[in-house]
């Protein structure tokens, strides 16, 4: 649907005044159903012209205003044409004249009947449906008038003993039946024979009832609208009027009438605030069903164009234009609408609200794994209001079905990595960022990473405490098992090579070159795996060459070209290196320094790694190779002086602040947190103060989230940046009152220099309290967290005894 | 900047770690048993459904967590908010339902705890307003329905306002709507406990009609504030639908910087995502499919920290996906901005997740009435419609899709939360009766105790399948990546 079409299709007309109301032509002839309501009178306080409706514009046919005197007679408040009498029109005036004019005469002037019997404004008229002759009005001053067209004055007056009237309305099914709106929120029903009394009276609204339309079918249904904004049906058939429907609108509902053909469907439009024109299911009351935006003001008038076609729509409003509607082109807002909510909690929850019903129709459309757009798509949004499903569709009330999605490992606790918030968690509270010695704390980090999966977090852990506490590198025998990556997959020959680092030497060297062959011609693989298990092995310390061999021999006895894919790692995965140039000449320095170094077992790892790197390099003809060479190069020669001793840990430095920034982009600022801390002055000068700041903030912000509030305040009070410390120093000043004689207390803060007591005595144990001090603040008596918890929970009144009832949160 | 040591390890360790692991396993012929294949084949985290009867009468439009995930809110078309509690059973209680506005409601959101416990809520009657819970008096110990109070009306847009989103933490208490007439408006309360007094501050103007909106929620002092905002303009001619909004701090106004132009459809929810010391910005976009903008901005050569002119950004997109087959209704991240799950026309979330080469990947589909989800194949690959690739090639199939719904979770529940104290920063409006403050007395906090003794940690698994099943199950959404990435 777009707007061109909807443009071309909408009728417009501008006038220079405002309308305050409108009415379509009667019959033309009954066969040439085409030819049918092709006129529409426009009226207002400044115009009355009757229009001819053609393809693409109105075509002014009638000024009813003539005269060079502008009567007020002619300031119009509403107009009825006769349903039955092409050339019958009637206006009611807003000085209390009742017009009727006729179109057929000959004159320029049409005007027939002029009644005034009414004081005040006339707010209504209306034509009997069957009658020729028989006219209705409503007015300000509180009295329904009938006139007979054929008499100079009214037949009857009803009095509806209340306030003034706003609309009357014949009933299309009873005969003798109309009803009444009054600004009271009154509607009477009446008898055309009885003026005395009102047969039935109901209070509708509360305050006036500005509209009230009789269902064009349903016998008995009654809409009323009113400034309470509300739009209600009655079904007046029964013994009391009953509600069965209420829409609530936005702004106060000025006009109200039944879409033809559409049983629940209502137009509406509003006195003011709101310019559109909606049409409302009623069994739907919160979402228009559709809703016209054309007009710039509000809209006073509308009318559908003809009694049996549901898709046109006429309407005049404030900003001087008429306008016809053609259904189709309408907003759908209950389509528009949002049928879904989702969010996502910080445990990983989340909360999904759908339409019900939107997932029942998937099975069908998930039959087509290919059909990626789903066609539902188009038929849904295509607007078809001739389409009897559509209706259908919108059948009834809609509603959403909310499900909370939570977390939960399907056993138990196997596999934390995946619950990322638990483990967050568990990290934030156990690990140790101060008051140990720096190796120690990397290895306990490393071990609690471990023991929740988080392997690239504890290889960190060792990596920077082999790096910055390289002197004390030995691996203590208790961390092997979990210190090491490949304690998992390959343990037996990890463990096993442990002590026969002697055989790994010889072997590392003799056999790495024998490999090589088959390395090459499996590709560069496992060149990669090589490289990275030699590194691993340089690294952690742990492995010997032994190790090396025995899983490269794995590797190439199951290496089969089709098994590949399963393990094998993209090029793009080490885009992130910087090349070295000067391979071989490191390669040449490695080599004749690692087996004089001091650690035999420590070397050989370096070796090898390096060893079949090297070869690597110089067996390898294809690009992937070379990078994979030069890359491992690189690699060792970081690590390198880790052995020699001879390169000051800032050599480190870029490397270290290339992994804080690569797990600060990764969203695990936790990681980068606490290393930055447990690193301290190390790192923490080659990174921005503000970039550090930001990463703190972060952190914090996610531990408030879990409410690891101890944790927070831990990382504020090691922070080194000086942004973060002054967190604690905010708004902690407190001001103290005596809990015995309620007066401030001064500078000491826990001693009342009046009463000399101590003012933080526990009233469950009568002991000053150091630390928590937690207190009600009702009767202000408190005590120890822990007392004040258990006693609260048994007893809800306060531990002193003063009667008051604590409550405790 | 490369990263040579660490990148090595951290991209590489997982995929080597479970290639070996698998070879090693196969050459000893302790091949996982199938348990564990369906164990490296599925995730093995599932999601339990709790059905929460919402009453609401008719569509909830919206549903916001709070900061701390205790609270929901929802609101629906049918004018009301409702406010649920999570009790000790992690069930869902409502705790309040009010009338908030004479039109649908269309969003709902919470602020900082640190102002207290306020909602924001915008509805089609062109009108948001600002709640604010009062707890009743101590007196009656059966905490009864809370009630919100209204403490502000902004009516000042002339349209529908479609979304209300709070500023982040440190801009204050800020405020932003935008209305279907293309307009956002930035309200402030100057003063934080006096909820009832909120100055319009800025209008800015972004000429197509706005369906949504997000705050940039980075901290950082060098990245100025920043709101997206996403048009439902129908017209593919009136460019791009995202617009991004920045504030100038030299001329003291937010200025567009940023539209676009590869959203030309109509967006139906955007959100940044936590940026948790990241450089550059994350925007998930819910068009006619997902998409994952990355906003970097351009900074002055070698100066890390000074933003250049504001409002230059290299603008990427990471990600698209198609899985929702028509319309995406809604994005959402989680906490650290690594998951963004997504929801559509087909009546289901999709999780997705970026592998260590940052492509973003369907790590799961929750359905949405909890039935389960077609081809439901215990460890058999699967194509799943929802995974097209980013650089627009060919769909891959992922081995190890994890299908996740109610019916197949086992019903476990969390571990209940123990009572706790809230922090002064929290405590400032919420109604507790009880505070726990740090006394003037100088107490050091003790050191931290060590949470396992120094041997304990380090017993190996005696059995060899034990430890298989550990190092492979937390390799698994990476070997699923592996394979699918050649």
């Amino acid at each position: 649907m777009s707007l061109l079409t909807s443009h071309a299709r909408i009728v417009r007309h501008e006038f220079g005044t405002s309308l305050e109301e409108l009415s379509r032509s009667g019959h033309r002839g009954t066969l040439t159903s085409h030819r049918d309501y092709l006129d529409v009178v426009v009226a207002g306080r400044n115009i009355l012209k009757v229009f001819a409706i053609e393809e693409e514009a109105f075509v002014e046919k009638v000024n009813l205003r003539v005269g060079r005197r502008t009567s007020v007679n002619y300031s119009c408040s509403d107009v009825a044409w006769h349903q039955l009498d092409d050339n019958l029109l009637a206006t009611a005036a807003t000085n209390g004249a009742v017009v009727t004019w006729n179109l057929s005469r000959s004159s320029r002037n049409k005007q027939e009947l002029l009644f005034a019997e009414h004081k005040r404004t006339v707010n209504k008229v209306c034509f009997h449906q069957a009658e020729l002759h028989t006219l209705l009005s409503g007015s300000q001053d509180g009295s329904m008038k009938c006139f007979d067209l054929r008499r100079k004055d009214s037949v009857c007056t009803f009095n509806g003993q209340s306030e003034s009237v706003r609309d009357v309305q014949f009933s299309p099914r009873d005969y003798f039946a109309f009803a009444a709106s009054f600004e009271n929120g009154n509607v009477q029903l009446w008898d055309l024979r009885r003026s005395d009394r009102c047969e039935r009276m109901f209070t509708a609204h509360n305050g006036p009832v500005f509209s009230c339309d009789w269902h064009p079918e349903d016998r008995g249904w009654l809409a009323t609208g009113g400034r309470d904004k509300m739009v209600k049906v009655w079904d007046m058939a029964s013994a009391r009027p009953r509600e069965l429907f209420c829409v609530q609108t936005i702004a106060s509902v000025a006009r109200v009438k039944w879409r033809p053909e559409r049983r629940y469907h209502l137009a509406t439009c509003s006195m003011m605030v709101d310019h559109t024109i909606n049409v409302w299911d009623v069994r739907r009351p919160f979402i228009p069903f559709a809703a016209f935006e054309e007009h710039r003001d509000v809209t006073t008038g509308i009318a559908w164009r003809l009694p049996h076609d549901p898709h046109l729509l006429l309407s005049g409003a404030k900003d001087c234009t008429l306008f016809q509607h053609i259904f189709k082109d309408a907003k759908r807002p209950a389509d528009r609408a949002n049928p879904e909510a989702l969010c996502f909690g910080p445990r990983g929850d989340v909360a999904f609200a759908a339409k019900e019903g939107l997932s029942a129709n998937d099975p069908a459309r998930r039959a087509l794994p290919g059909d990626r757009r789903n066609p539902f798509f188009f038929i849904r949004k295509a607007p078809e209001p001739y389409d009897a499903s559509l209706t259908q569709q919108h059948s009834g009330s809609v509603c959403s079905v909310l499900n909370v999605f939570q977390r939960c490992d399907a056993k138990e606790k196997l596999n934390p990595l995946e619950n990322e918030s638990e483990s967050f968690v568990e990290l934030a509270q156990r690990y140790c960022l101060a008051g140990r010695p720096f190796a120690e704390l990397c290895d306990h980090n490393a071990r609690i990473a471990m023991e929740l999966c988080r392997h690239q977090v504890a290889q960190t852990w060792l990596i920077l405490k082999l790096l910055y506490a390289g002197g004390d590198a030995s691996p203590s025998p208790a961390l092997l098992p979990n210190g090491g990556i490949f304690c998992g997959k390959d343990g037996s020959s990890g463990l096993g090579g442990d002590g026969m680092s002697e055989r790994g030497k010889s072997e590392g060297h003799g056999d790495g070159g024998l490999e090589e062959p088959n390395e090459e011609t499996e590709g560069s693989d496992v060149e990669n795996l090589t490289a990275s298990v030699g590194l691993y092995a340089a690294a952690a310390g742990l492995y010997s060459g032994n190790g090396e061999e025995e899983r490269l021999e794995l590797l190439d006895q199951d290496t089969t070209t089709s098994d590949f894919p399963e393990f094998s790692l993209p090029p793009e995965a080490f885009a992130l290196r910087h090349e070295i140039v000067d391979g071989p000449a490191g390669l040449e320095h490695l080599q004749t320094n690692g087996p004089d170094g001091p650690g035999s077992g420590d070397e050989d790892g370096t070796d090898e790694g390096m060893r079949s790197a090297c070869q690597g390099k110089v067996g390898g003809s294809t690009a992937g190779l070379g990078i994979t060479a030069a890359e491992s190069v690189s690699l060792i020669s970081v690590s390198q002086p880790l052995f020699g001793q001879t390169l000051p840990p800032e050599v480190f430095a870029p490397a270290v602040i290339a992994m804080l920034e690569f797990y600060a982009e990764r969203g695990d600022v936790q990681s980068t947190v606490s290393t930055l801390i447990v690193l301290g002055e190390k790192a923490s000068g080659g990174v921005d103060t503000l970039v550090q700041e930001h990463w703190y903030l972060s952190y914090l912000e996610l531990l408030q989230r879990f409410r690891l509030w101890d944790v927070a305040t831990q990382v504020i009070r090691l922070s080194t940046c000086a942004a973060i410390s002054a967190l604690n120093h905010d708004s902690t000043s407190l001001n103290l009152n005596c809990s015995s004689c309620r007066r401030a207390l001064g500078a000491k803060g826990w001693l009342c220099d009046r009463c000399r007591r101590c003012a933080s005595v526990c009233a469950v144990c009568h002991h000053a309290v150091k630390g928590l001090f937690v207190w009600c603040q009702g009767c202000s008596h408190g005590g120890h967290l822990k007392h004040m918890h258990d006693w609260l929970s048994a007893s809800p009144h306060c531990p002193t005894g003063c009667g008051h009832l604590c409550e405790y949160t | 900047m490369s990263f040579p040591l660490f990148s090595s390890f951290l991209s590489r360790d997982k995929s080597v770690t479970n290639a070996l692991a698998v070879k090693w396993a196969s050459c000893t012929n302790v091949y996982p048993k199938p348990d564990m294949c369906e164990c490296v084949g599925h995730v093995c985290v599932m999601y339990v459904a709790h059905r929460v009867s919402a009453d609401h009468k008719d569509l909830i439009h919206d549903v916001a967590y709070d900061f701390h995930g205790q609270r929901l809110a929802t609101c629906s078309s049918d004018q009301s908010v409702k406010v649920w509690d999570r009790n000790e059973n992690s069930e869902w209680i409502c705790t309040a339902s009010w009338k908030t506005h004479c039109g649908s409601v269309w969003r709902v959101t919470w602020a900082h705890p640190e102002f207290g416990q306020v909602l924001a809520s915008c509805s089609s009657d062109r009108t948001a307003a600002i709640w604010e819970e009062v707890v009743g008096e101590s007196t009656d110990r059966q905490r009864t329905q809370s009630h919100w109070v209204k403490r502000t009306t902004l009516v000042d847009s002339r349209t529908s306002v479609t979304d209300v989103r709070f500023g982040p933490k440190h801009l204050g208490l800020v405020l932003a709507a935008c209305s279907a007439d293309g307009v956002i408006r930035l309200y402030e309360a100057p003063d934080i406990m006096e909820l009832s007094q909120w100055s319009l501050q800025h209008e800015l103007s972004c000429r197509l009609s706005c369906s949504c909106i997000s705050w940039n929620p980075s901290c950082f002092r060098g990245h100025p504030p920043m709101l997206a905002v996403g048009s439902d303009d129908s017209s593919i001619s009136s460019g791009g639908k995202v617009q991004v909004f920045e504030y100038n701090e030299n001329t003291r106004k937010y200025g567009r910087v940023e539209t676009l132009l590869m959203v030309p459809e109509p967006v139906h929810d955007l959100a940044f995502a936590p940026n948790l010391g990241r450089s550059c910005h994350l925007l998930a976009i819910a068009s006619r499919d997902v998409r994952i903008i990355q906003l970097k901005p351009l900074r002055r050569e070698g100066v890390l920290s000074q933003p250049v002119s504001p409002g230059r950004f290299e603008t990427q997109q990471l990600a698209q996906f198609d899985g929702h087959g028509a319309q995406v209704w809604r994005v959402a991240w989680n906490a650290t901005g690594t998951v963004l799950a997504s929801s559509g026309d087909d009546g289901c979330v999709r999780l997705w997740k970026a592998n260590y080469l940052g492509n973003w990947k369907c790590v799961g589909v929750l359905k949405g009435d909890g039935s389960p989800v077609q081809g439901d194949g215990a460890g058999s690959a699967q194509t799943v419609p929802g995974c097209a690739n980013t650089s627009g090639g060919p769909i891959t199939p992922i081995s190890g899709f994890p299908i996740l719904n109610g019916n197949h979770a086992i019903r476990n529940r969390l571990p209940c939360t123990s009572p706790y104290f809230l922090p002064p920063d929290d405590n400032l409006r919420s109604a507790s009766r009880v505070n726990a403050v740090p006394l003037p007395v100088p107490h050091p906090l003790p050191p931290l105790p060590h949470p396992l003794p120094h041997s304990a940690g380090n017993r190996i698994p005696s059995h060899p399948e034990h430890r298989i099943t550990r190092r492979m199950s937390s390799n698994i959404i990476w070997s699923s990546h592996d394979s699918a990435n050649q």
